[in-house]
């Protein structure tokens, strides 16, 4: 079985050694190509380029929690107030996403540094405070939050009394 | 509320009474034997001959129109009963199954004598007599089944009659004459020709026994007409002749009784001493012999004051003819009894009557007090000196614990048939009901089962204004429960005070303490005293104190005393302080409520045992209504005639440490019902409404507000705030008659409160206080409706599913009692009145508690397959992935 298998492998595969060195053997350039100029250019566009596009990226990414905040506060406006299962997965989604991409913010911009790397991180960060600012929003209308007395109600020590009575109807 | 049907008899029990017994018959005849009974609780029963169960019952009014005048049975025949007080009521019974027959009314036309009527039942005839004292006697006789009138009523000219003369039907008895030289008369008023025997009483006396002419009927139904005379001599009427018995009464107190028994007329006695006990004996007439296999006497039985009911003599295959002996005891307890002396059945009918009850809490069990005095601090460091003292206590006690463990596994099967000891459960469910009974009998009952564990009787006690406390719960071992029991004195009406052990039922500390002062009131010390026992309080008729035991004095602080008159609608308010020698009492504040002429209905307090744990009331904004809690506060509803509103009903809310009045409303036209509850800030009393002719609840609840007064966890006082609490009222129609009503009780009051009502159908219901709430709002929109109060509706709902004892019936509740248990969610009920009823009460559902039909069994095989399930995953799980490694 391994022997079909191998046997199969070797259909599929290229042996780059197996070629014969007299085939990469010099080929004349195509006519107009110079090496070097091409060389040169190639070298400082494709490393320019590249860092551009990595600050896009890391600033698409900086500013991605900013841009859900629409999509948020739609989602939120349409799991309403009431209590109920869905509505609380939504809003736990919604405060447990920014949180976990705040802890996280430190490996999602690993790989950058560079003069504007601050500013990102700073941007990611506020995305994510706004986003998490928002549910806490919902929380507090939803009613979730124990911000009032009532939520504290159980927690009270009950009075202790001073005055002891006792007696009733005489008993003559 | 509602229970399945195999949940009937789980969590509750009833035992059905009959009362006092006044009249008893037995039915041999029938295939069933039985006993006819019939009572002063106005019960018409049949008992079963072997085990005294109620075969069958009627409760008749407990008014004077469902008094049983006579009962007559004779066999082969039916049972025959009169009732009522003018018009009276003879009604048939069919003695099998109980069902009435024929029933028909007499109204005595002179409703002065009325009361002096006579009645019985002879050759199918009814007879009634009415003296007329020193002049005539007017017989009537009556078909027993129609009620014709068989001719008029015959005038009988007796001017020797007295209020002292008896009736031994059909003779007529009287003692005439002046001191010294009696005459005893006897009639027969049902012969035709008037024939008067007449005898100088000094014939059936030696010479120089003094004489006084005090007649006594023989007991039970006698086979012939006989009476007693002064407690000594015995005499028949025969062929219209006395016929002196040659035996005298053997005891003063004794009861006596005549029957026909196979070898000749017989004369039973029974009577009871102190320290003798019980004794009967028997006396062949005939023969002029002692029957001796009736006798008996001995401490075994302890029956006081025994009456004879009746003597039954069957005849049985053998020689000897078997008896059976129906005592009455002045405890109100019955007993049936074989020759020999062996009781065959008891029935305690003083339970029919009680007048207190409360459950206490059982004891641990000895392994769980050695743990709990090991983790006691200050036990534990009088015991271990070092480390190594408290490790070998420790190993110890586990291997004790293992040891149960082991023995408890082993000797499962045996277990089961032994009664369950009497130590504490886990969820504190079993506890022990002391009651005490209107007769003086004390009893301790277990109140999963109802079985009376112990019982005590006291003649002395008189139980008019009787109060219970328990002074010390069984949570502190070594030393043991105590109840303290504080009545009056039968005769003198001083202060009588019995101690006992709840759980075993023996006296103990003061034991039977006789006071010789008469009592105000009462009140317990809230401290405890080095043997963690509450002092008793005792504030005499002259306003001294006494403190029991004496050296709990110094501890006596904070303390305040209130004593409220029925009749005037006085109250009196002391403070009671330690001088450094004694304790005094003060008066400190005296109010006269419902102005002059009110008379104090009842008073609602709150339990001793109460304690509340939730603060206020979240409302629908999410802000905190704060209850109003005061511990010290009552409910006081008073009547008062009024001249323009007929009856004006008044509630007030005091506070008894300050008096002042906290709340008050009035309700015109109306009567109170001495039915009234409190508890935490909920206040409810029940009226009758003249007006609508309805019975009405009036609720209150009292309020702080939005803000606390005082900080969380602080001290109140009544005497600290001079703020009035804002105050809800709000009144319902009743659409039943109430005859019980309390509130559920647990252990923090966190769960909900319902309401308990006996109704006098012999129904107990459950009705939830937010049907009652004084706070459902008149429409239904916004804030009150996110708040979840039901919108007013002026009827309160009684559905029959809100009943707590389905169709066991309770008769004539008078009372019910609730107790907390261990769990929070639930609480004891136990309802009394002719009949006990027990059951236990969730009012917010069991949330701390699995359902009665949880399937375990299901779960661990589910838990169990998951386990497996996950090991087996994980196995096979590994060898794929090494297998995928290899390739």
């Amino acid at each position: 079985m391994s022997q079909i298998k191998s046997n199969k492998k070797l259909k599929w595969s290229l042996d780059f050694n197996s070629k014969s060195r007299s085939q990469t053997a010099e080929i004349p350039s195509p006519p107009g190509y110079s090496q070097s100029a091409n060389a040169n250019y190639t070298e400082s566009s494709k490393d320019s380029d590249s860092q551009l596009l990595l600050i896009k990226k890391l600033w698409d990414v900086a500013l991605a929690p900013l841009k859900q905040v629409p999509m948020n506060m739609f989602i939120m406006y349409m799991a309403g107030n009431s209590i109920s299962l869905f509505p609380i997965m939504m809003v736990g989604m919604l405060i447990i996403r920014p949180t976990k991409a705040l802890f996280s913010t430190q490996s999602t911009f690993q790989m950058v540094e560079g003069t504007q790397a601050v500013g990102q991180k700073f941007v990611y960060m506020i995305g994510n405070v706004v986003n998490i600012l928002l549910a806490l929003y919902k929380f507090q209308s939803m009613g979730l939050l124990p911000t009032h007395s009532s939520d504290w109600l159980a927690f009270e020590e009950p009075l202790t009394r001073m005055e002891h009575i006792g007696g009733g109807l005489s008993m003559l | 509320m509602c229970i399945y049907e195999d949940q009937i008899g789980k969590f509750d029990w009833r035992q059905t009474y009959v009362g006092r017994i006044k009249f008893a018959q037995f039915d041999t005849v029938s295939t069933a034997k039985k006993i006819i009974v019939a009572t002063e609780e106005n019960v018409l029963a049949a008992l079963n001959l072997k085990t005294g169960q109620v075969m069958w019952r009627h409760v008749f009014e407990s008014a004077s129109s469902g008094d049983i005048q006579l009962l007559h049975f004779s066999d082969g025949d039916k049972v025959t009963t009169v009732t009522g007080s003018n018009p009276y009521l003879v009604r048939g019974w069919d003695p099998t199954t109980g069902v009435l027959l024929w029933e028909w009314p007499i109204s005595i036309i002179d409703t002065e004598r009325a009361h002096l009527s006579e009645w019985w039942v002879q050759n199918g005839m009814l007879v009634h007599l009415l003296p007329a004292f020193g002049s005539h006697l007017e017989v009537t006789m009556y078909n027993l089944m129609t009620g014709s009138n068989r001719g008029a009523t015959s005038k009988l000219p007796t001017v020797w009659t007295n209020d002292g003369c008896i009736l031994t039907p059909p003779y007529y008895t009287c003692i005439s004459g002046n001191m010294g030289n009696y005459m005893l008369l006897s009639l027969d008023v049902t012969s035709n020709a008037v024939q008067i025997i007449s005898k100088p009483l000094s014939n059936y006396f030696s010479e120089g026994e003094v004489i006084e002419g005090n007649l006594r009927p023989l007991d039970g139904k006698t086979s012939q007409p006989g009476f007693i005379i002064d407690d000594k001599a015995i005499l028949l009427i025969k062929n219209n002749e006395f016929e002196p018995l040659n035996v005298r009464l053997a005891d003063q107190s004794a009861s006596a009784t005549f029957i026909d028994a196979i070898s000749g007329p017989m004369l039973v006695q029974a009577w009871s001493d102190e320290n003798k006990g019980l004794s009967i004996t028997a006396y062949n007439i005939a023969t002029n012999t002692e029957i001796t296999d009736m006798q008996m006497s001995g401490p075994k039985i302890n029956i006081p004051e025994a009456e004879l009911l009746g003597v039954l003599c069957i005849n049985t295959a053998r020689e000897q003819p078997a008896y059976r002996i129906l005592l009455n005891g002045a405890d109100d307890a019955v007993h049936l009894l074989q020759q020999g002396g062996r009781v065959v059945w008891s029935r305690e009918e003083s339970l029919a009557n009680i007048v207190a009850a409360e459950f206490v809490d059982l004891p641990v069990s000895e392994t769980d007090a050695a743990l709990e005095s090991e983790f006691d601090q200050k036990e534990a460091i009088k015991v271990y000196s070092s480390v190594w003292a408290a490790f070998v206590r420790r190993l110890h006690t586990q291997y004790q614990q293992l040891h149960t463990l082991i023995q408890n596994l082993q000797g499962e099967g045996a277990v089961l048939d032994t009664p369950s000891p009497l130590v504490r459960d886990y969820f504190n469910l079993h506890k022990i009901i002391v009651l005490i009974t209107d007769v003086g009998k004390i009893y301790g009952m277990d109140n999963l089962s109802g079985e009376i564990l112990w019982q005590r009787y006291d003649g002395n006690l008189n139980t008019e204004s009787v109060v219970m406390f328990t002074r010390r719960s069984a949570r502190h071992p070594p030393h043991d429960a105590y109840v303290t029991i504080i009545g009056k004195h039968e005769e003198t009406g001083n202060g009588y005070v019995i101690s006992l052990n709840p759980i075993r039922g023996t006296l103990v500390g003061e034991r039977v303490l006789r006071l010789d002062v008469r009592l105000l009131q009462v009140a317990l010390l809230h401290t405890v005293d080095a043997e963690k026992l509450h002092a008793l309080i005792l504030l005499d008729e002259d306003e001294t104190v006494q403190v029991l035991p004496v050296s709990a004095a110094p501890l006596v602080r904070d303390l305040y005393m209130y004593v409220a008159d029925r009749e005037t609608g006085r109250m009196q308010g002391y403070a009671l302080k330690y001088d450094g020698r004694q304790v005094i009492a003060q008066r400190t504040w005296s109010l006269n409520l419902g102005g002059a002429g009110a008379r104090i209905v009842t008073i609602a307090g709150k339990s001793r045992t109460e304690r509340v744990h939730s603060a206020g009331k979240p409302l629908a904004d999410r802000s905190v209504l704060y209850k109003y809690s005061n511990p010290n506060l009552l409910l006081v509803v008073l009547e008062r005639p009024d001249p323009t509103h007929k009856d004006v009903v008044t509630a007030v809310a005091v506070d008894a440490a300050c008096g002042a009045v906290v709340a008050a409303s009035t309700h015109r036209r109306a009567r109170a019902l001495p039915l009234a509850v409190h508890s935490d800030n909920c206040l409810a009393y029940l009226y009758r409404s003249d007006k609508h002719r309805r019975l009405e609840i009036a609720t209150m609840e009292l309020y702080e507000g939005n803000e606390r007064w005082l900080p969380a966890g602080t001290q109140f006082s009544s005497f600290g705030c001079a703020r009035a609490p804002s105050v809800e009222r709000q009144a319902y129609i009743v659409p039943a008659s109430l005859t019980a009503l309390a509130f559920t009780s647990t252990e923090k009051a966190i769960t909900d409160t319902h309401l308990l009502m006996g109704l006098s159908t012999g129904m107990l219901m459950e009705l939830p206080w937010a049907y009652v709430d004084p706070r459902r709002p008149m429409t239904l929109s916004g804030e009150p409706r996110e708040e979840g109060l039901i919108p007013y509706a002026p009827e309160l709902p009684l559905p029959a599913e809100a009943s707590l004892n389905y169709n066991r019936t309770v008769q004539r509740v008078r009372a019910i009692y609730a107790a907390p248990s261990g769990l929070e969610s639930t609480s004891l009920v136990l309802a009394t009145g002719l009949d006990l009823f027990y059951t236990r009460v969730a009012p917010s559902k069991t949330f701390d508690l699995l359902k009665d039909d949880f399937d375990y069994h299901l779960i661990s095989i589910v838990l169990a397959a998951l386990i497996v399930a996950t090991y087996s995953t994980k196995y096979f799980a590994s060898r794929k992935m090494l297998k995928q490694a290899w390739k």
